[in-house]
């Protein structure tokens, strides 16, 4: 006598075939484009951001900075291969159209009659761009839509006294943000990936762009405004002192193109006096978060992610099971930031 | 077939036959009216600048608001008339046989 195998769920095991490391779209949001020092006036050069390259200008007198698509709409040169900055605008080599930092067309040399767009918009697609932080940031949209929300305030990175500290990183991901960001909800990996001695308790919560993240009960705070910013205040208590320390990380990635990610990250602190337990701890905090803290377990982001970040897949139907963290709706929430183009409308 | 009687800015005239379908612009272009039709089309150039007897007036379509702001621009080098069409924008047909049309001064 035969009996019927149970039939198996295939999906379950076929799957895996058919996925992508990041079936996503570049997310619109402010991103992370140089730190100001590296752009001097009336600098230019191409940047690869966003899944194509950009011109990236700065005006002679200094003070605005331009990111341009590089191919004139006149006829198509590259404006970074032989372009220059004229007073605030960016000149195309081929024929000296000049465009100013939001795209206008400011000079065609030899036209008698401006063709009447020039005067309705842009012409050329440039990216809303600002310094804060002492970085040039841009804001990505696939539409070209304006802003969707500004850049926060960020003391630790605008107060100009009450804090230090100039370690800065940069690491380049083989996945996208939605992925690196999504470990910031899954608080099992940290037992198991970084050995914390737990799992922590999360909660988090959205609010428009914004998503609020509490792990461990206010041990890190974090708040992500958008895919390209994320400020991460870790508070711990000193045992020596008693006190409460907090160091911060802001992290400022930036899609190189839609399934790589450069990470960048500053690591800021109170401003300790030299020799005191205060400013000790909080150097050590900063190790433990990039993963070379002496003498601990536990292991920062550098030494354990990129592994697992730069090798999985993303499963649209993961199987979790009770004691995963909220990842469902952190994917709820990052499909905002995913707008639809439908080039046949354009 | 639709014939086109057109004043050359010299003031000599001549009738040309064209195919129905085709813009005005490419019309005169190719029968070597010195008229450039820079842009192709978009609007931008105001190259092709002409002349349409009034009497045409209502087989033309209407003019559009970037053909109105091309003509503007163009207003401070050449003569802007009432009956100023981009002939880029005229697609002639049937109905336009014999359309009387003057070549405008270069911008």
């Amino acid at each position: 006598m035969t009996s019927n195998p149970t039939p198996i769920n295939l999906k379950m095991l076929l799957e895996s075939q058919t996925l992508k490391r990041a079936p996503f779209p570049v997310p619109m949001g402010w991103y992370f484009v140089d730190y100001s020092e590296n752009l001097k006036a009336g600098e230019l050069r191409n940047v690869q951001l966003f899944d194509q390259e950009w011109v990236l200008f700065r005006s002679e007198d200094g003070s605005k900075v331009g990111v341009t698509d590089p191919y004139c709409p006149h006829l198509g040169a590259h404006i970074g291969h032989g372009g220059k900055v004229c007073g605030d605008n960016v000149r195309c080599p081929f024929h000296h159209w000049e465009y100013d930092v939001d795209g206008m067309c400011k000079a065609i040399p030899y036209a008698k009659v401006m063709p009447p767009i020039v005067k309705k918009q842009a012409i050329l697609r440039t990216l809303p761009t600002v310094e804060k932080y002492g970085m040039i940031w841009s804001w990505f949209h696939p539409l070209c839509e304006a802003p969707h929300f500004e850049l926060p305030y960020i003391p630790e990175m605008e107060d100009k006294t009450g804090y230090t500290g100039s370690r800065r990183g940069s690491w380049s991901a083989n996945t996208c943000i939605q992925e690196i960001a999504e470990n910031g909800v899954d608080v099992a990996h940290l037992k198991f990936l970084h050995n914390a001695p737990g799992i922590p308790p999360v909660s988090a919560s959205y609010d428009g762009n914004r998503m609020h993240l509490d792990i461990g009960n206010g041990y890190i705070v974090g708040e992500m405004y958008g895919p390209g910013l994320n400020v991460m205040r870790f508070n711990q208590k000193d045992p020596v002192t008693e006190k409460v320390i907090t160091a911060t990380m802001i992290s400022y990635s930036v899609p190189v193109t839609h399934d790589t990610t450069q990470m960048n990250m500053s690591f800021r602190h109170v401003d300790y006096a030299e020799g005191t337990p205060e400013l000790h701890f909080t150097k050590k905090q900063i190790d433990h978060m990039i993963g070379a803290a002496e003498g601990e377990e536990s292991a920062g982001f550098e030494s354990v992610d990129f592994i697992v970040w730069n090798n999985k897949r993303y499963r649209p139907n993961p199987l979790l099971c009770d004691g995963d963290g909220p990842i469902f709706p952190f994917r709820n929430w990052f499909k905002r930031f995913y707008a639809e183009v439908d080039h046949s409308k354009i | 077939m639709a014939e086109v009687r057109v004043t050359d800015r010299k003031g000599g005239e001549s009738t040309i036959s064209a195919d129905s379908g085709r813009p005005l612009m490419e019309v005169l272009r190719d029968a070597n009216f010195d008229l450039q039709g820079t842009c192709g089309g978009a609007m931008s150039c105001g190259t092709c600048h002409v002349y349409i007897k009034p009497e045409w007036n209502d087989k033309l379509p209407a003019k559009s608001e970037d053909e109105q702001m091309m003509l503007e621009a163009i207003g401070d080098l050449v003569e802007v008339r009432p009956n100023s069409r981009l002939s880029c924008q005229v697609v002639l047909d049937d109905s336009m046989a014999g359309i009387e049309v003057e070549i405008a001064p270069e911008v």
